[in-house]
């Protein structure tokens, strides 16, 4: 024992084991990436849909042992799970507003990819992929929201119904198949629809979507799922009035994602056209979008056409989405009066959009350039300074969180305790929120702790001129080790350079001493044993890839 | 297999022989499941008597108590089972149509029976007796129907070609007693209409 350096239990032994296993198997085939420091949101748009996809999953599955996809019993299984199952509001509401997000952060994701370019030259497929699993995604929230049988799932069920009764042709076959030949039937298969069949061929997908390289967060997925759950808290999502067939509904709007649909249907033009054809034409349109961009370059500044089209779709989906919400409120008018959208005003407001999207992009990469070009003319700037926190500081932002975490912990309790179940909820949204706090302080201490000490012995005696040198090195190096390493050595002057390569050889001589002389098995976790030229290069190898 | 393509009506090679069987095999495997998408909808059931027309509270709707310009909403066909009398494609609206029109007669004439399945979108649409409405509004995108003869005469459903313009509808009868009854209906756009599809007028 007393020979080995490192220790080595055996419950070490049984993960390498297990780890070892499990690189035989296609998931080991997919390289994560735990970075080691704050990295854009932007890029993490497509893992966090997954992580929304994994949490309304999880939170779908518990609510499926309450929910009863009958007639008589739908509407009354969910006021169940609301009121009185315990944490049955808690399931409920983080499934409803994970669904939001995910189709929320799905479109933002898709125009993430859109405009910095990524969607074509080889990504084609994942592009294709994307949209597909964007549609189906809708679906899986829409049927989801249908299954409640309220007043507006009635409403939402018919629609979609009788909108693919509406295909020519094949349309009433097509419903009598899909969804069967009344409510009854209809509410079954879109529970089926909703539970198993979208999810299942959303997985198939999404093994073809992923791309090789996945970057995981943990602060960044905690915080996310955080902020779903303070949603969860702060508008917690009503029942809505059980359908009776006796009584005839009342006005509603759908949710924010088919208002735009919405907007389209009440502009009394046939139903097939603005209720399947609009949105299929959209749908098709964003599928061609990579094979029809022939620009040579990636950046939005450098497309001009498609970037304009992409701020046209966008400028469009928010004006219809707004539109679809609006019904004049003035009750004394009659219910056509209210309801219909001049289609004339609708369709011009559409047609005027497209000048005006165009002018816009235009300005807006009129004056890209112009601040890119004037940044190039002023002296580069030293990039700002990090925020620096001594260890003794670090500690007590540590405990002073954790003692926020028992508080909030105790909050949470107790707010259970009385009823108040979005009060707890919402504690519990900050709780995970703080958590992704403490992870990033975590991480930022893990490389001030692993960086080389401040005042190592000085090497030899013939450099003099490194001696005085060590301290901005392990202010700045340390610091960000992960960060992309050429504006790191850009800054390092040539006789700095000396010292950092000797600085590097004997992290790495420490690093290989941690990690047992097994080399081979450290270059997988890169988050562990960080080793900064080795993790950043393939960070940036990644960024690239995402 | 450096040969030449043969010539039209040449000999097919051994090859090209094989895989015509081969794929022909497969069809042939795979051909009864076809068939098999009938596990899919939902076979129809018709009913053969007259039944009669009952209400919300459970009494059969009379010629003599039944008010003029006033509705209600029946159940037909109506089931044993009572989530599927909740089904809203088995849901009509009973309408005694306003004097005006002719509701004051005490036959069969003085009454409709009309899908209430707008024909648009799905949405239930219902009867509103108020002085100058007198007509069926459809909450979802207002499209508005005539009482006396079920067409569509404004809004969204007015403008869809026809049949899918005039509501199905179910034939009454009235009993010496005075009750209402629902003839057998035909559900056939010629005759009482499709729920949901819509009726052609006057053939």
């Amino acid at each position: 024992m007393g020979a080995t350096l490192t220790y080595e239990n055996s419950f070490v032994r049984f993960v390498r084991w297990v780890y070892a296993g499990v690189d035989r198997t296609l998931f080991m085939g997919m390289k994560f990436t735990f970075p080691g420091r704050f990295v854009s949101p932007l890029g993490f748009l497509g893992m966090l849909t997954f992580i929304m996809f994994i949490i309304l999953g999880i939170t779908g599955a518990l609510l499926m042992l309450w929910y009863e996809p009958i007639l008589d019993r739908a509407w009354s299984s969910v006021e169940n799970i609301n009121d009185t199952i315990p944490y049955g509001f808690h399931m409920r509401n983080i499934h409803y507003h994970a669904s939001n997000a995910m189709v929320m952060i799905a479109l933002l994701h898709m125009y993430y990819q859109y405009f910095s370019g990524r969607y074509k030259i080889r990504n084609e497929i994942l592009w294709v992929t994307g949209i597909i699993l964007g549609v189906l995604t809708i679906l899986e929230a829409f049927t989801g929201y249908d299954i409640i049988f309220s007043e507006r799932a009635e409403l939402a069920i018919s629609i979609a119904a009788s909108l693919t009764n509406s295909i020519p042709v094949l349309g009433p076959q097509m419903r009598e198949a899909f969804f069967g030949a009344g409510f009854h039937d209809f509410i079954l298969r879109f529970y089926a629809f909703h539970v198993f069949l979208l999810p299942i061929a959303m997985l198939g997908l999404m093994v073809v979507h992923f791309p090789r390289f996945l970057v995981f967060d943990v602060p960044m997925v905690m915080a996310v799922s955080g902020a779903v759950t303070l949603t969860g808290g702060v508008f917690p999502v009503g029942l809505g009035l059980p359908f009776e067939p006796q009584t005839p509904p009342g006005l509603t709007v759908p949710e924010w994602y088919l208002t735009g649909l919405y907007a389209f249907l009440r502009t009394q033009y046939d139903k097939f056209v603005t209720g399947v054809a609009w949105p299929g034409l959209f749908i098709f349109a964003l599928l061609i979008v990579p094979f029809i961009d022939k620009y040579k370059k990636f950046s939005w500044k450098d497309r001009p056409i498609v970037t304009a089209i992409g701020i046209t779709s966008l400028a469009q989906i928010i004006v219809t989405t707004y539109w679809g919400f609006y019904i004049d409120p003035d009750r004394n008018k009659a219910l056509l009066e209210r309801l219909v959208i001049d289609p004339i005003f609708f369709y011009t407001v559409m047609i005027l959009l497209v000048p005006l999207s165009f002018g816009f992009t235009y300005m807006i990469i009129k004056l890209a350039k112009h601040a890119e070009a004037n940044a190039k003319l002023q002296p580069k700037k030293a990039p700002k300074g990090a925020i620096n926190i001594s260890q003794k500081w670090l500690y007590v932002l540590f405990i002073t969180l954790l003692a926020f975490q028992v508080y909030l912990n105790i909050s949470a309790y107790y707010a259970v305790l009385q009823g108040m179940k979005n009060y707890s909820l919402f504690i519990i949204g900050i709780i995970m929120l703080v958590f992704a706090a403490m992870f990033h302080i975590y991480r930022y201490g893990r490389t001030r702790v692993k960086a080389p000490p401040p005042k190592p012995t000085p090497p030899a005696p013939f450099r003099p001129a490194a001696a005085p040198k060590p301290a901005p090195t392990t202010t700045t190096a340390p610091q960000k080790p992960m960060a992309a390493p050429p504006t790191v050595t850009a800054r390092v002057s040539s006789e700095q350079m000396a010292q950092l390569a000797q600085q590097q050889q004997q992290q790495q001589k420490h690093a290989a001493s941690e990690g047992g002389g097994d080399g081979s098995a450290k270059t997988g976790q890169t988050f562990d044993r960080a080793q900064p030229t080795s993790a950043a290069s393939k960070e940036g190898q990644d960024k690239k890839t995402l | 297999m450096a040969q030449t393509p043969p010539a039209i009506g040449g000999r097919v090679s051994r090859r090209d022989f094989l895989k015509l069987m081969a794929a022909a095999g497969t069809v042939m495997t795979f051909t009864p499941f076809v068939d098999w998408g009938k596990f899919l909808p939902n076979p129809v059931s018709s009913q053969g008597e007259r039944a009669k027309a009952e209400l919300a509270d459970g009494t059969v709707a009379n010629v003599n108590t039944f008010q003029v310009n006033h509705s209600e909403v029946i159940i037909y066909p109506k089931s044993d089972d009572p989530v599927l009398n909740q089904e809203a494609f088995r849901t009509w609206q009973l309408i005694r149509l306003p004097t005006e029109l002719g509701g004051d007669r005490n036959d069969a004439s003085a009454f409709r029976a009309y899908s209430m399945i707008c024909l648009h979108l799905w949405c239930l649409w219902k009867y509103w007796p108020e002085e100058g409405r007198k007509r069926g509004e459809c909450p979802c995108h207002g499209s508005l129907y005539d009482p006396l003869t079920g067409l569509s005469f404004a809004g969204p459903a007015s403008l869809q070609g026809p049949p899918s313009n005039v509501l199905p509808k179910l034939d009454l009868e009235i009993d010496s007693n005075g009750d209402i009854l629902i003839l057998p209906p035909t559900w056939d756009p010629n005759a009482n209409g499709i729920v949901g599809y819509g009726r052609y007028l006057n053939v």
